[in-house]
């Protein structure tokens, strides 16, 4: 998965532009950017924990993504 | 022994459902856990007119321990578990509770909406309680030292008796499915003390995704209440195809209002009622619109008294909820200034919240003063000046000879993270008006970078 993408997607919450977005994805932007991934590329991200906390920041959640996403 | 929480919240069959943080626990089982948390606490030396605090993340812990400091008829003060170690510590210096509770280990991360710990409750060198009051909680100070905010247990059964008045609140039987905190007033006397009250089993989903608040929803036959903040409106009016959900009755937020097209997003694709509530911590709920009947405005509690003065709404108080702080900028002859913009129709009595009148803001549906970390960045060693504004988040602007990564780490262990800036920008200096202010426009700010 792109980083541009997940930008994209979590540009979305507060109608935000991609400029807008920071690089520290916090609970709630995490939440808003699971719930899109799963609705754009029709799955179920049922991630664990240690997975979530590496989410906190643009690039750990393209990287959990990518993985997700490759075995999916 | 302060009987009012038997009555009150403890009472009913063996049986009776009313908790389900992950299983179900009957009225039976939460008696007996607040029975072994009662005896490990009264072991401590805690007795009537006692203090005791907690730092325990949304738990059963939490639940258990919080009923009975309560039933012991001690002042329990709630200390958020994301607060750091260094703002538990500034607490705890100012409440002198005579017992802590916390939790063993570190939480696990990911979104839950609840956690399964092991509560350590040990003593503390501090003080009986100089009020009456059963519950303490601390803003977010805005200059100096954070408000003590305090209820007594007649305040919260009140506020229980209010709720019980109003069309649209969840009945005996039902359910409410929980997305707010349990620690904070929505989610402590809307939800857990309400549900307790009025045998209505509170239900927390196991993570706060969209699939485990759907599941949580659909797990149960008995009619089901979503109550959360405006971001969760957002999240699932976000879901384009949401599953049938015949046992959900409604979504009631508290806070403020989410844009129209959100709320006919929800509206229409759950085709369920979206309610509004307004409250604070120092009253509890004030005004709901639980129908979306009258959108943006809100019909005032049954039983309160809410005036507009010179555009500021206040509520009709007899006793200030402050301890130890005289400011007639808050409270004063009866009346708490809520320091929120307002207005209240004299023809229908409906009000209208119109915004901060201070430099607070809601993250998440938790409070926070811009000033509180606009003081704690600017007190960091090399920073010379700061200014924190809200722009879709928390941004800072800075003058400083620290780095960003040095701040964010120093800032890391002095603010909880729902506090904290998602971005530090550090500016050659300050944009001025002419008179030598501060400019907080963050057009303005934005372009000084």
């Amino acid at each position: 998965m792109e980083r541009a993408e997940v930008v994209e997607l979590l540009a979305t919450y507060g109608d935000r532009t991609p400029d807008q977005v920071r690089e520290r994805i916090d609970s709630l932007e995490l939440a808003w950017l699971l719930h899109q991934v799963e609705q754009r590329h029709a799955v179920a991200l049922d991630l664990d924990d240690d997975s979530l906390m590496r989410m906190t920041t643009v690039d750990g959640a393209v990287a959990v993504l990518s993985e997700v996403l490759s075995r999916a | 022994m302060a009987a009012w929480v038997d009555e009150v919240l403890l009472a009913g069959g063996d049986n009776d459902g009313c908790l389900n943080f992950g299983g179900q626990l009957s009225r039976g089982d939460l008696r007996r856990e607040v029975a072994q948390r009662q005896s490990a606490l009264e072991d401590l030396g805690i007795k009537p007119g006692g203090t005791v605090a907690l730092r325990l993340p949304p738990s059963l812990a939490y639940v258990a321990n919080l009923l009975a400091a309560w039933r012991i008829g001690a002042q329990v003060s709630l200390l958020d578990h994301r607060l750091t170690d260094h703002e538990v510590g500034q607490a705890l210096e100012r409440l002198k509770p005579q017992a802590v509770v916390r939790f063993e280990g570190k939480l696990p991360g990911g979104l839950r909406a609840f956690y399964d710990v092991t509560d350590i409750p040990s003593a503390h060198p501090g003080e009986s309680a100089a009020t009456d009051h059963c519950v303490v909680q601390l803003s977010s100070g805005s200059t100096g030292p954070s408000k003590v905010i305090a209820r007594t247990a007649d305040s919260l059964i009140e506020e229980i008796e209010r709720y019980k008045l109003i069309e649209g609140v969840p009945l005996p039987g039902e359910r409410v499915v929980l997305l707010a905190s349990v620690v904070h007033v929505l989610g402590l006397v809307g939800g857990l003390l309400y549900c307790l009250n009025a045998g209505t089993e509170l239900t927390l989903p196991t993570r706060l995704t969209v699939d485990a608040i759907l599941q949580a929803v659909a797990g149960g036959e008995a009619p089901a209440t979503l109550l959360g903040v405006p971001f969760h409106i957002e999240l699932l009016a976000s879901t384009e195809r949401p599953p049938r959900l015949p046992q959900l009755k409604r979504m009631t937020t508290g806070g403020e209002l989410v844009r129209a097209q959100v709320y006919e997003r929800f509206t229409d694709r759950y085709g369920v009622p979206l309610g509004n509530m307004y409250g604070m911590t120092e009253v509890g709920v004030i005004a709901t619109d639980l129908f979306g009947q009258h959108r943006p405005s809100l019909r005032p509690a049954p039983g309160l008294t809410v005036r507009s003065d010179d555009g500021e709404l206040l509520i009709g108080m007899p006793r200030s909820p402050y301890i130890g702080l005289v400011d007639p900028g808050r409270w004063a002859d009866g009346w708490l200034r809520t320091k929120d913009a307002g207005t209240v129709d004299p023809g229908t009595g409906l009000l209208t919240v119109h915004g901060r009148l201070d430099s607070q803001v809601s993250v998440g549906g938790l409070k926070v003063d811009l000033t509180e970390v606009e003081h704690a960045l600017a007190a960091l060693p090399g920073v010379e000046a700061a200014v924190v504004v809200f722009d879709n988040g928390i941004e800072a602007y800075a003058v400083a000879s620290a780095g960003v990564d040095e701040l964010e780490a120093a800032l890391g262990e002095r603010l909880a993270p729902y506090k904290r800036p998602r971005a530090i920008h550090l500016v050659e200096q300050l944009p001025r008006t002419a008179t030598g202010k501060l400019v907080r426009a963050q057009s303005v700010l934005r372009s000084s970078k």
